[in-house]
Protein backbone atom coordinates (compact mmCIF):
# COMPACT_ATOMS: atom_id res chain seq x y z
CA UNK A 1 0.00 0.00 0.00
CA UNK A 2 1.49 3.30 -1.07
CA UNK A 3 1.60 6.10 1.44
CA UNK A 4 -0.86 8.86 0.69
CA UNK A 5 0.74 12.23 0.22
CA UNK A 6 -1.41 15.32 0.45
CA UNK A 7 -0.45 18.86 -0.43
CA UNK A 8 -2.90 20.25 2.09
CA UNK A 9 -1.26 20.16 5.49
CA UNK A 10 -1.58 21.64 8.96
CA UNK A 11 0.74 23.65 11.19
CA UNK A 12 -0.40 22.44 14.65
CA UNK A 13 1.16 25.40 16.47
CA UNK A 14 -1.12 27.79 14.60
CA UNK A 15 -4.31 25.73 15.02
CA UNK A 16 -6.46 26.77 17.98
CA UNK A 17 -9.01 23.99 17.47
CA UNK A 18 -11.95 26.05 16.20
CA UNK A 19 -14.59 24.42 13.99
CA UNK A 20 -14.15 26.46 10.78
CA UNK A 21 -12.36 23.84 8.71
CA UNK A 22 -14.35 21.05 10.32
CA UNK A 23 -17.63 22.58 9.17
CA UNK A 24 -16.45 23.65 5.71
CA UNK A 25 -14.73 20.50 4.49
CA UNK A 26 -17.00 19.26 1.66
CA UNK A 27 -16.08 15.61 2.25
CA UNK A 28 -15.98 15.63 6.08
CA UNK A 29 -12.28 14.72 6.11
CA UNK A 30 -11.40 16.87 9.13
CA UNK A 31 -11.79 16.20 12.85
CA UNK A 32 -10.62 18.22 15.84
CA UNK A 33 -8.71 16.02 18.27
CA UNK A 34 -7.19 17.32 21.50
CA UNK A 35 -7.74 20.88 20.41
CA UNK A 36 -6.07 20.53 16.99
CA UNK A 37 -7.43 19.83 13.52
CA UNK A 38 -6.60 16.45 12.03
CA UNK A 39 -6.99 15.73 8.30
CA UNK A 40 -7.95 12.18 7.40
CA UNK A 41 -5.74 11.52 4.40
CA UNK A 42 -7.85 8.78 2.87
CA UNK A 43 -10.83 11.15 2.65
CA UNK A 44 -9.04 14.42 1.76
CA UNK A 45 -9.48 15.48 -1.87
CA UNK A 46 -7.02 18.43 -1.75
CA UNK A 47 -9.67 21.01 -2.65
CA UNK A 48 -8.11 23.56 -0.29
CA UNK A 49 -11.40 24.76 1.26
CA UNK A 50 -9.79 24.44 4.73
CA UNK A 51 -6.93 26.70 3.65
CA UNK A 52 -9.44 29.29 2.45
CA UNK A 53 -11.53 29.34 5.63
CA UNK A 54 -8.83 29.03 8.32
CA UNK A 55 -8.57 32.41 10.08
CA UNK A 56 -5.23 31.48 11.70
CA UNK A 57 -3.26 30.32 8.68
CA UNK A 58 -2.94 26.86 10.18
CA UNK A 59 -3.90 25.01 7.00
CA UNK A 60 -1.24 25.33 4.33
CA UNK A 61 -0.43 24.14 0.85
CA UNK A 62 2.85 22.26 0.74
CA UNK A 63 4.93 23.13 -2.35
CA UNK A 64 8.44 23.54 -3.70
CA UNK A 65 10.47 26.71 -3.50
CA UNK A 66 12.34 28.35 -6.35
CA UNK A 67 15.65 27.30 -4.77
CA UNK A 68 14.77 23.65 -5.47
CA UNK A 69 15.45 24.12 -9.18
CA UNK A 70 19.20 24.63 -8.60
CA UNK A 71 19.63 20.90 -8.01
CA UNK A 72 19.23 20.24 -11.73
CA UNK A 73 21.53 20.86 -14.66
CA UNK A 74 18.67 21.61 -17.05
CA UNK A 75 15.79 23.56 -15.52
CA UNK A 76 12.48 23.63 -17.39
CA UNK A 77 9.32 25.36 -16.22
CA UNK A 78 5.81 24.42 -17.29
CA UNK A 79 3.56 27.35 -16.38
CA UNK A 80 -0.12 26.75 -15.82
CA UNK A 81 -2.12 28.62 -18.48
CA UNK A 82 -3.61 30.65 -15.64
CA UNK A 83 -0.25 32.42 -15.15
CA UNK A 84 -0.88 34.66 -18.15
CA UNK A 85 -3.99 36.18 -16.57
CA UNK A 86 -2.22 37.41 -13.44
CA UNK A 87 -0.55 40.60 -14.64
CA UNK A 88 -3.33 42.58 -16.28
CA UNK A 89 -4.21 42.67 -19.96
CA UNK A 90 -1.34 44.91 -21.02
CA UNK A 91 1.35 42.38 -20.16
CA UNK A 92 1.57 39.83 -22.90
CA UNK A 93 2.58 36.19 -22.43
CA UNK A 94 5.97 36.64 -24.14
CA UNK A 95 6.99 39.20 -21.51
CA UNK A 96 5.97 36.84 -18.72
CA UNK A 97 7.95 33.99 -20.26
CA UNK A 98 11.01 36.23 -20.56
CA UNK A 99 10.72 37.11 -16.88
CA UNK A 100 10.57 33.39 -16.03
CA UNK A 101 13.90 32.85 -17.76
CA UNK A 102 15.42 35.61 -15.63
CA UNK A 103 14.41 33.67 -12.52
CA UNK A 104 16.84 30.93 -13.51
CA UNK A 105 14.94 28.62 -15.82
CA UNK A 106 16.60 27.44 -19.05
CA UNK A 107 13.35 26.92 -20.90
CA UNK A 108 9.69 27.85 -20.58
CA UNK A 109 7.70 25.04 -22.12
CA UNK A 110 4.67 26.33 -24.03
CA UNK A 111 1.82 24.61 -22.26
CA UNK A 112 -0.69 25.90 -24.82
CA UNK A 113 0.92 23.46 -27.28
CA UNK A 114 0.10 20.63 -24.88
CA UNK A 115 -3.42 22.04 -24.44
CA UNK A 116 -3.96 21.88 -28.22
CA UNK A 117 -2.75 18.26 -28.28
CA UNK A 118 -4.96 17.43 -25.30
CA UNK A 119 -7.95 18.98 -27.08
CA UNK A 120 -7.45 16.70 -30.09
CA UNK A 121 -7.08 13.60 -27.92
CA UNK A 122 -10.06 14.65 -25.81
CA UNK A 123 -12.32 14.82 -28.88
CA UNK A 124 -11.71 11.12 -29.40
CA UNK A 125 -11.69 10.09 -25.75
CA UNK A 126 -15.08 11.59 -25.04
CA UNK A 127 -16.52 8.98 -27.39
CA UNK A 128 -14.88 6.14 -25.46
CA UNK A 129 -16.06 7.03 -21.95
CA UNK A 130 -19.49 6.27 -20.54
CA UNK A 131 -21.96 9.13 -21.13
CA UNK A 132 -21.73 11.78 -19.85
CA UNK A 133 -17.93 11.82 -20.06
CA UNK A 134 -16.30 13.66 -17.15
CA UNK A 135 -13.14 15.77 -17.49
CA UNK A 136 -9.96 14.80 -15.64
CA UNK A 137 -8.03 18.08 -15.69
CA UNK A 138 -8.78 18.75 -12.03
CA UNK A 139 -7.07 16.28 -9.66
CA UNK A 140 -9.53 17.13 -6.90
CA UNK A 141 -12.41 16.01 -9.10
CA UNK A 142 -10.70 12.69 -9.89
CA UNK A 143 -10.13 12.05 -6.20
CA UNK A 144 -13.71 13.04 -5.37
CA UNK A 145 -15.06 10.61 -7.96
CA UNK A 146 -12.82 7.81 -6.67
CA UNK A 147 -13.71 8.29 -3.02
CA UNK A 148 -17.34 9.46 -3.06
CA UNK A 149 -18.68 8.50 -6.50
CA UNK A 150 -16.89 5.24 -7.40
CA UNK A 151 -19.78 4.24 -9.66
CA UNK A 152 -18.78 7.09 -11.98
CA UNK A 153 -15.16 6.00 -12.56
CA UNK A 154 -16.03 4.77 -16.07
CA UNK A 155 -17.24 8.26 -16.94
CA UNK A 156 -13.76 9.78 -16.49
CA UNK A 157 -11.97 10.47 -19.76
CA UNK A 158 -8.65 8.71 -20.04
CA UNK A 159 -6.57 11.43 -21.66
CA UNK A 160 -3.46 12.79 -20.00
CA UNK A 161 -3.69 16.42 -18.95
CA UNK A 162 -1.71 19.18 -20.71
CA UNK A 163 0.65 19.28 -17.72
CA UNK A 164 1.54 15.60 -18.11
CA UNK A 165 1.83 15.91 -21.88
CA UNK A 166 4.21 18.86 -21.42
CA UNK A 167 6.36 16.86 -19.00
CA UNK A 168 6.51 13.91 -21.37
CA UNK A 169 7.55 15.98 -24.38
CA UNK A 170 10.11 17.97 -22.39
CA UNK A 171 11.79 14.96 -20.83
CA UNK A 172 11.92 13.18 -24.19
CA UNK A 173 13.51 16.21 -25.82
CA UNK A 174 16.32 16.60 -23.29
CA UNK A 175 16.95 12.88 -23.02
CA UNK A 176 17.41 12.75 -26.78
CA UNK A 177 19.93 15.59 -26.42
CA UNK A 178 21.95 13.35 -24.11
CA UNK A 179 20.91 14.62 -20.69
CA UNK A 180 20.60 12.04 -17.95
CA UNK A 181 17.20 11.70 -16.35
CA UNK A 182 18.41 13.05 -13.01
CA UNK A 183 19.90 16.12 -14.68
CA UNK A 184 16.54 17.22 -16.04
CA UNK A 185 14.47 19.27 -13.60
CA UNK A 186 10.89 19.91 -14.71
CA UNK A 187 8.80 22.23 -12.56
CA UNK A 188 5.13 23.06 -12.80
CA UNK A 189 3.92 26.55 -11.86
CA UNK A 190 0.74 25.58 -10.09
CA UNK A 191 -2.44 27.52 -9.40
CA UNK A 192 -3.60 25.05 -6.73
CA UNK A 193 -2.47 22.53 -4.09
CA UNK A 194 -4.26 19.62 -5.74
CA UNK A 195 -1.70 19.67 -8.56
CA UNK A 196 1.09 19.42 -6.00
CA UNK A 197 -0.44 16.16 -4.83
CA UNK A 198 -1.01 14.95 -8.37
CA UNK A 199 2.61 15.64 -9.29
CA UNK A 200 3.83 13.57 -6.39
CA UNK A 201 1.58 10.75 -7.61
CA UNK A 202 2.59 10.84 -11.26
CA UNK A 203 6.30 11.06 -10.42
CA UNK A 204 6.20 7.28 -10.06
CA UNK A 205 5.86 7.14 -13.85
CA UNK A 206 9.32 7.80 -15.37
CA UNK A 207 7.93 9.20 -18.64
CA UNK A 208 5.83 11.96 -17.18
CA UNK A 209 7.85 12.73 -14.06
CA UNK A 210 7.65 16.32 -12.85
CA UNK A 211 10.26 17.22 -10.25
CA UNK A 212 8.30 19.78 -8.35
CA UNK A 213 5.45 22.28 -8.14
CA UNK A 214 6.02 25.95 -7.44
CA UNK A 215 3.14 28.17 -6.37
CA UNK A 216 2.31 31.03 -8.72
CA UNK A 217 1.61 33.26 -5.71
CA UNK A 218 5.13 32.55 -4.39
CA UNK A 219 6.97 33.68 -7.50
CA UNK A 220 4.51 36.45 -8.34
CA UNK A 221 6.48 39.26 -6.64
CA UNK A 222 9.74 38.06 -8.22
CA UNK A 223 8.14 37.99 -11.65
CA UNK A 224 6.72 41.49 -11.22
CA UNK A 225 10.27 42.84 -10.84
CA UNK A 226 11.36 41.33 -14.14
CA UNK A 227 8.35 42.03 -16.30
CA UNK A 228 9.17 44.94 -18.57
CA UNK A 229 7.42 45.33 -21.86
CA UNK A 230 4.10 47.10 -21.94
CA UNK A 231 1.88 48.03 -24.86
CA UNK A 232 4.28 46.39 -27.28
CA UNK A 233 2.98 44.78 -30.40
CA UNK A 234 2.10 41.20 -29.65
CA UNK A 235 4.93 38.83 -30.46
CA UNK A 236 3.69 36.06 -28.24
CA UNK A 237 3.79 32.78 -30.05
CA UNK A 238 1.31 30.91 -27.92
CA UNK A 239 -1.98 29.34 -28.85
CA UNK A 240 -5.27 31.13 -28.36
CA UNK A 241 -7.19 27.85 -28.14
CA UNK A 242 -4.68 26.60 -25.56
CA UNK A 243 -5.24 29.64 -23.36
CA UNK A 244 -8.94 28.81 -23.20
CA UNK A 245 -8.13 26.07 -20.70
CA UNK A 246 -7.56 28.75 -18.04
CA UNK A 247 -11.16 29.22 -16.97
CA UNK A 248 -14.39 27.28 -16.58
CA UNK A 249 -16.04 26.56 -19.92
CA UNK A 250 -12.87 27.18 -21.91
CA UNK A 251 -12.08 23.51 -22.31
CA UNK A 252 -15.47 22.81 -23.86
CA UNK A 253 -14.97 25.77 -26.19
CA UNK A 254 -11.48 24.60 -27.16
CA UNK A 255 -12.65 21.13 -28.16
CA UNK A 256 -15.87 22.43 -29.67
CA UNK A 257 -18.17 19.99 -27.97
CA UNK A 258 -21.61 21.52 -28.01
CA UNK A 259 -23.72 19.13 -26.02
CA UNK A 260 -21.78 19.82 -22.84
CA UNK A 261 -21.91 21.65 -19.53
CA UNK A 262 -19.18 23.23 -17.44
CA UNK A 263 -19.41 23.17 -13.67
CA UNK A 264 -17.08 24.85 -11.19
CA UNK A 265 -16.91 25.30 -7.42
CA UNK A 266 -16.70 22.23 -5.21
CA UNK A 267 -20.30 22.39 -3.92
CA UNK A 268 -21.69 22.67 -7.46
CA UNK A 269 -19.45 19.82 -8.53
CA UNK A 270 -20.85 17.58 -5.80
CA UNK A 271 -24.41 18.43 -6.85
CA UNK A 272 -23.74 17.67 -10.51
CA UNK A 273 -21.96 14.38 -9.79
CA UNK A 274 -24.97 13.30 -7.71
CA UNK A 275 -27.23 14.13 -10.64
CA UNK A 276 -25.02 12.05 -12.94
CA UNK A 277 -25.24 9.17 -10.50
CA UNK A 278 -29.04 9.43 -10.45
CA UNK A 279 -29.06 9.17 -14.23
CA UNK A 280 -30.40 12.70 -14.72
CA UNK A 281 -27.67 13.85 -17.10
CA UNK A 282 -27.33 10.83 -19.37
CA UNK A 283 -28.10 12.85 -22.52
CA UNK A 284 -25.05 15.11 -22.09
CA UNK A 285 -21.84 14.23 -23.97
CA UNK A 286 -19.24 15.94 -21.82
CA UNK A 287 -19.04 17.63 -18.44
CA UNK A 288 -16.13 19.91 -17.72
CA UNK A 289 -15.77 19.63 -13.96
CA UNK A 290 -13.46 21.93 -12.00
CA UNK A 291 -13.32 22.24 -8.22
CA UNK A 292 -12.44 25.94 -7.92
CA UNK A 293 -14.74 28.89 -8.62
CA UNK A 294 -14.50 29.69 -12.36
CA UNK A 295 -12.19 26.73 -12.86
CA UNK A 296 -8.40 26.92 -12.65
CA UNK A 297 -8.59 30.72 -12.70
CA UNK A 298 -10.02 30.40 -9.18
CA UNK A 299 -7.05 28.39 -7.91
CA UNK A 300 -6.02 29.03 -4.35
CA UNK A 301 -2.42 29.88 -5.24
CA UNK A 302 -3.29 32.65 -7.71
CA UNK A 303 -3.32 36.38 -7.12
CA UNK A 304 -5.94 37.77 -9.53
CA UNK A 305 -9.68 37.53 -8.89
CA UNK A 306 -10.95 34.51 -10.88
CA UNK A 307 -13.56 36.46 -12.84
CA UNK A 308 -11.22 39.29 -13.71
CA UNK A 309 -8.66 36.64 -14.70
CA UNK A 310 -11.17 35.37 -17.24
CA UNK A 311 -11.63 38.85 -18.68
CA UNK A 312 -7.87 39.32 -18.94
CA UNK A 313 -7.41 35.93 -20.59
CA UNK A 314 -10.11 36.75 -23.15
CA UNK A 315 -8.46 40.04 -23.93
CA UNK A 316 -5.10 38.31 -24.48
CA UNK A 317 -6.80 35.69 -26.67
CA UNK A 318 -8.32 38.46 -28.79
CA UNK A 319 -4.86 39.78 -29.61
CA UNK A 320 -3.51 36.37 -30.61
CA UNK A 321 -4.05 34.86 -34.01
CA UNK A 322 -2.25 31.59 -33.58
CA UNK A 323 -3.28 28.01 -32.86
CA UNK A 324 -1.14 24.91 -33.14
CA UNK A 325 -2.35 22.74 -36.00
CA UNK A 326 -2.29 19.30 -34.47
CA UNK A 327 -3.02 16.89 -37.31
CA UNK A 328 -1.14 13.76 -36.47
CA UNK A 329 -0.50 12.97 -32.87
CA UNK A 330 -0.50 9.20 -33.25
CA UNK A 331 3.25 8.96 -32.67
CA UNK A 332 2.83 10.27 -29.16
CA UNK A 333 -0.69 9.10 -28.50
CA UNK A 334 0.38 5.61 -27.48
CA UNK A 335 2.41 7.08 -24.64
CA UNK A 336 -0.30 9.43 -23.61
CA UNK A 337 -2.85 7.04 -22.22
CA UNK A 338 -3.59 7.81 -18.63
CA UNK A 339 -3.93 4.99 -16.13
CA UNK A 340 -6.57 7.01 -14.30
CA UNK A 341 -9.60 5.05 -15.39
CA UNK A 342 -7.85 1.70 -15.30
CA UNK A 343 -7.43 1.79 -11.57
CA UNK A 344 -9.55 -0.60 -9.59
CA UNK A 345 -12.22 1.27 -7.71
CA UNK A 346 -10.54 1.96 -4.40
CA UNK A 347 -13.61 2.47 -2.30
CA UNK A 348 -13.93 -0.65 -0.18
CA UNK A 349 -15.38 -1.01 3.25
CA UNK A 350 -12.90 -3.07 5.27
CA UNK A 351 -15.60 -5.19 6.89
CA UNK A 352 -17.90 -7.91 5.65
CA UNK A 353 -21.54 -7.22 4.94
CA UNK A 354 -22.89 -8.62 8.24
CA UNK A 355 -20.62 -6.48 10.39
CA UNK A 356 -21.31 -3.44 8.20
CA UNK A 357 -25.02 -3.91 8.92
CA UNK A 358 -24.26 -4.21 12.64
CA UNK A 359 -22.18 -1.07 12.46
CA UNK A 360 -25.00 0.92 10.87
CA UNK A 361 -27.47 -0.37 13.44
CA UNK A 362 -25.28 0.77 16.33
CA UNK A 363 -24.72 4.07 14.50
CA UNK A 364 -28.47 4.60 14.32
CA UNK A 365 -28.78 3.83 18.03
CA UNK A 366 -26.17 6.47 18.81
CA UNK A 367 -27.76 9.04 16.49
CA UNK A 368 -31.00 8.62 18.43
CA UNK A 369 -29.43 9.83 21.68
CA UNK A 370 -27.49 12.72 20.12
CA UNK A 371 -28.97 16.24 20.09
CA UNK A 372 -28.80 16.61 16.29
CA UNK A 373 -27.56 20.17 16.52
CA UNK A 374 -24.28 19.47 14.65
CA UNK A 375 -22.45 21.85 16.98
CA UNK A 376 -19.02 20.42 16.24
CA UNK A 377 -17.79 20.63 19.84
CA UNK A 378 -17.08 16.90 19.86
CA UNK A 379 -14.59 17.39 17.03
CA UNK A 380 -16.71 15.73 14.32
CA UNK A 381 -18.48 17.79 11.66
CA UNK A 382 -22.00 16.52 12.42
CA UNK A 383 -23.86 14.29 14.86
CA UNK A 384 -24.13 11.68 12.13
CA UNK A 385 -20.40 11.76 11.42
CA UNK A 386 -19.77 11.60 15.17
CA UNK A 387 -21.92 8.47 15.49
CA UNK A 388 -19.91 6.87 12.71
CA UNK A 389 -16.64 7.91 14.38
CA UNK A 390 -17.78 6.36 17.69
CA UNK A 391 -18.70 3.08 16.01
CA UNK A 392 -15.38 2.99 14.16
CA UNK A 393 -13.49 3.64 17.39
CA UNK A 394 -12.28 7.08 16.30
CA UNK A 395 -14.20 8.95 18.98
CA UNK A 396 -15.71 8.26 22.38
CA UNK A 397 -19.38 8.90 23.15
CA UNK A 398 -18.24 11.05 26.08
CA UNK A 399 -16.69 13.49 23.59
CA UNK A 400 -20.23 14.76 23.03
CA UNK A 401 -20.60 17.71 25.40
CA UNK A 402 -24.35 17.17 25.43
CA UNK A 403 -24.06 13.53 26.53
CA UNK A 404 -21.27 14.18 29.04
CA UNK A 405 -23.36 16.87 30.71
CA UNK A 406 -26.31 14.56 31.23
CA UNK A 407 -28.30 14.52 27.96
CA UNK A 408 -31.99 15.31 27.66
CA UNK A 409 -33.82 16.06 30.86
CA UNK A 410 -36.86 13.87 31.03
CA UNK A 411 -39.75 16.19 30.35
CA UNK A 412 -42.21 13.44 31.29
CA UNK B 1 -35.09 -14.38 4.42
CA UNK B 2 -34.38 -12.09 7.33
CA UNK B 3 -34.53 -8.37 6.82
CA UNK B 4 -31.29 -6.88 8.13
CA UNK B 5 -31.94 -3.18 7.95
CA UNK B 6 -34.63 -0.86 6.78
CA UNK B 7 -34.98 2.86 6.19
CA UNK B 8 -38.03 4.93 5.38
CA UNK B 9 -38.12 8.38 3.82
CA UNK B 10 -41.25 10.53 3.62
CA UNK B 11 -41.61 12.27 0.28
CA UNK B 12 -43.56 15.49 -0.12
CA UNK B 13 -45.56 16.25 -3.22
CA UNK B 14 -44.26 19.11 -5.36
CA UNK B 15 -41.02 19.54 -3.39
CA UNK B 16 -38.49 19.72 -6.21
CA UNK B 17 -35.90 21.33 -3.96
CA UNK B 18 -35.62 18.43 -1.55
CA UNK B 19 -36.62 15.81 -4.11
CA UNK B 20 -33.66 13.50 -4.55
CA UNK B 21 -32.66 13.49 -0.90
CA UNK B 22 -34.01 10.01 -0.27
CA UNK B 23 -31.92 8.48 -3.03
CA UNK B 24 -28.86 10.42 -1.99
CA UNK B 25 -29.24 9.26 1.64
CA UNK B 26 -29.82 5.70 0.50
CA UNK B 27 -26.67 5.90 -1.61
CA UNK B 28 -24.58 6.92 1.41
CA UNK B 29 -25.96 3.97 3.35
CA UNK B 30 -25.18 1.52 0.54
CA UNK B 31 -21.65 2.91 0.27
CA UNK B 32 -21.16 2.27 3.97
CA UNK B 33 -22.36 -1.28 3.46
CA UNK B 34 -19.71 -1.78 0.78
CA UNK B 35 -22.20 -2.63 -1.99
CA UNK B 36 -20.59 -2.82 -5.45
CA UNK B 37 -20.56 0.58 -7.14
CA UNK B 38 -22.28 -0.52 -10.37
CA UNK B 39 -25.12 -1.97 -8.29
CA UNK B 40 -25.34 1.26 -6.31
CA UNK B 41 -25.70 3.21 -9.54
CA UNK B 42 -28.67 1.07 -10.61
CA UNK B 43 -30.28 1.46 -7.19
CA UNK B 44 -29.69 5.24 -7.34
CA UNK B 45 -31.36 5.56 -10.73
CA UNK B 46 -34.37 3.46 -9.74
CA UNK B 47 -34.81 5.13 -6.37
CA UNK B 48 -34.40 8.64 -7.79
CA UNK B 49 -36.97 8.08 -10.53
CA UNK B 50 -39.42 6.57 -8.05
CA UNK B 51 -38.85 9.46 -5.68
CA UNK B 52 -39.42 12.07 -8.38
CA UNK B 53 -42.55 10.22 -9.51
CA UNK B 54 -43.97 10.79 -6.05
CA UNK B 55 -42.88 14.45 -6.08
CA UNK B 56 -44.35 15.13 -9.53
CA UNK B 57 -47.51 13.02 -9.77
CA UNK B 58 -48.81 12.21 -6.31
CA UNK B 59 -50.13 13.95 -3.24
CA UNK B 60 -47.21 12.59 -1.22
CA UNK B 61 -45.91 9.27 -0.03
CA UNK B 62 -42.84 7.45 1.13
CA UNK B 63 -39.92 5.32 0.02
CA UNK B 64 -38.94 2.36 2.09
CA UNK B 65 -35.77 0.41 1.50
CA UNK B 66 -35.33 -3.02 3.05
CA UNK B 67 -31.91 -4.55 2.97
CA UNK B 68 -31.38 -8.30 2.95
CA UNK B 69 -28.12 -10.20 2.79
CA UNK B 70 -28.22 -10.57 -1.00
CA UNK B 71 -30.67 -7.95 -2.25
CA UNK B 72 -32.46 -4.69 -1.62
CA UNK B 73 -36.21 -4.24 -1.82
CA UNK B 74 -37.49 -0.73 -2.45
CA UNK B 75 -41.11 0.18 -1.99
CA UNK B 76 -42.31 3.50 -3.35
CA UNK B 77 -45.81 4.16 -2.07
CA UNK B 78 -47.94 7.23 -2.69
CA UNK B 79 -51.43 8.30 -1.70
CA UNK B 80 -53.02 8.92 -5.06
CA UNK B 81 -54.14 9.82 -7.67
CA UNK B 82 -53.32 6.33 -8.97
CA UNK B 83 -52.67 5.16 -12.52
CA UNK B 84 -55.75 4.36 -14.65
CA UNK B 85 -53.88 2.36 -17.29
CA UNK B 86 -50.65 0.81 -16.05
CA UNK B 87 -49.80 -0.77 -19.40
CA UNK B 88 -49.92 2.66 -21.03
CA UNK B 89 -47.88 4.26 -18.23
CA UNK B 90 -45.16 1.68 -18.73
CA UNK B 91 -44.66 2.73 -22.35
CA UNK B 92 -41.59 4.84 -23.04
CA UNK B 93 -42.46 8.46 -23.74
CA UNK B 94 -45.94 8.29 -22.23
CA UNK B 95 -46.39 11.01 -19.63
CA UNK B 96 -49.08 12.86 -17.73
CA UNK B 97 -46.68 15.38 -16.21
CA UNK B 98 -47.56 19.06 -16.16
CA UNK B 99 -45.89 21.50 -18.57
CA UNK B 100 -43.93 23.04 -15.69
CA UNK B 101 -42.49 19.68 -14.67
CA UNK B 102 -41.55 18.96 -18.27
CA UNK B 103 -39.83 22.28 -18.64
CA UNK B 104 -37.68 21.34 -15.69
CA UNK B 105 -36.63 18.20 -17.52
CA UNK B 106 -38.94 15.87 -15.65
CA UNK B 107 -41.92 13.98 -16.94
CA UNK B 108 -40.32 12.78 -20.16
CA UNK B 109 -42.26 9.57 -19.86
CA UNK B 110 -39.18 7.54 -19.04
CA UNK B 111 -39.69 7.24 -15.27
CA UNK B 112 -41.38 3.88 -14.97
CA UNK B 113 -39.50 2.26 -17.88
CA UNK B 114 -36.21 3.45 -16.35
CA UNK B 115 -37.10 2.04 -12.96
CA UNK B 116 -37.99 -1.28 -14.53
CA UNK B 117 -34.81 -1.34 -16.60
CA UNK B 118 -32.64 -0.67 -13.56
CA UNK B 119 -34.19 -3.37 -11.41
CA UNK B 120 -34.09 -7.16 -11.37
CA UNK B 121 -37.71 -7.53 -10.33
CA UNK B 122 -40.41 -4.92 -10.77
CA UNK B 123 -43.99 -4.92 -9.46
CA UNK B 124 -46.58 -2.19 -9.68
CA UNK B 125 -50.12 -1.91 -8.42
CA UNK B 126 -52.43 1.03 -8.30
CA UNK B 127 -55.99 2.04 -7.62
CA UNK B 128 -57.37 5.22 -9.15
CA UNK B 129 -58.03 7.88 -6.53
CA UNK B 130 -56.24 5.88 -3.85
CA UNK B 131 -52.62 4.84 -4.26
CA UNK B 132 -49.76 3.62 -6.39
CA UNK B 133 -47.23 1.14 -5.07
CA UNK B 134 -44.04 0.17 -6.85
CA UNK B 135 -41.91 -2.62 -5.49
CA UNK B 136 -38.52 -3.36 -6.95
CA UNK B 137 -35.79 -5.81 -6.11
CA UNK B 138 -32.13 -5.45 -7.01
CA UNK B 139 -29.63 -8.19 -6.21
CA UNK B 140 -26.17 -7.38 -4.89
CA UNK B 141 -24.33 -9.96 -6.98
Amino acid sequence: MKKLFHAVGLIPEKCIGCTKCLMNCPVEAIRVKNGKAVIYNEKCIDCGECIKVCPYGAHVAIRNSLEDITRYKKKIVIPSVTLYSQFGKQVEPAAINEALLKLGFDEVFDITFACDIASEILKKDIEKAEKPAISTLCPTVIRLVETEYPSLVNHLVKMLTPIEISALLTREKYQSQGYKNEEIGIFFLTPCPSWVTKISEISRNENIRINGAISISDIYPKLLKHIKSKNNESNSHISKTGLLWAYSGGQCEAIGVENSISVDGIKNVIKVLSDVENGRLDDIDYIEVLACPNGCAGGLLLVENPYNAERITKSIIDKLDFTYQIHDFSHIESKLVSDEGKKEVKYKVPVDFESAVKMIKSMNNIINILPGTDCGLCGSPSCKAFAEDVVKGLASIEDCKFISSGGFKNEG
Amino acid sequence: MEELLSVKYDIESGDFIRGGEASSNLKKLLNQLGIRSDIIKRICVACYEAEMNIVIHSVGGYIEAKIYSDHIEIIAYDYGPGIPNIELAMQEGYSTASDIAREMGFGGGMGLPNIKRSSDEFYIKSEVGKYTEIKIIIYFN
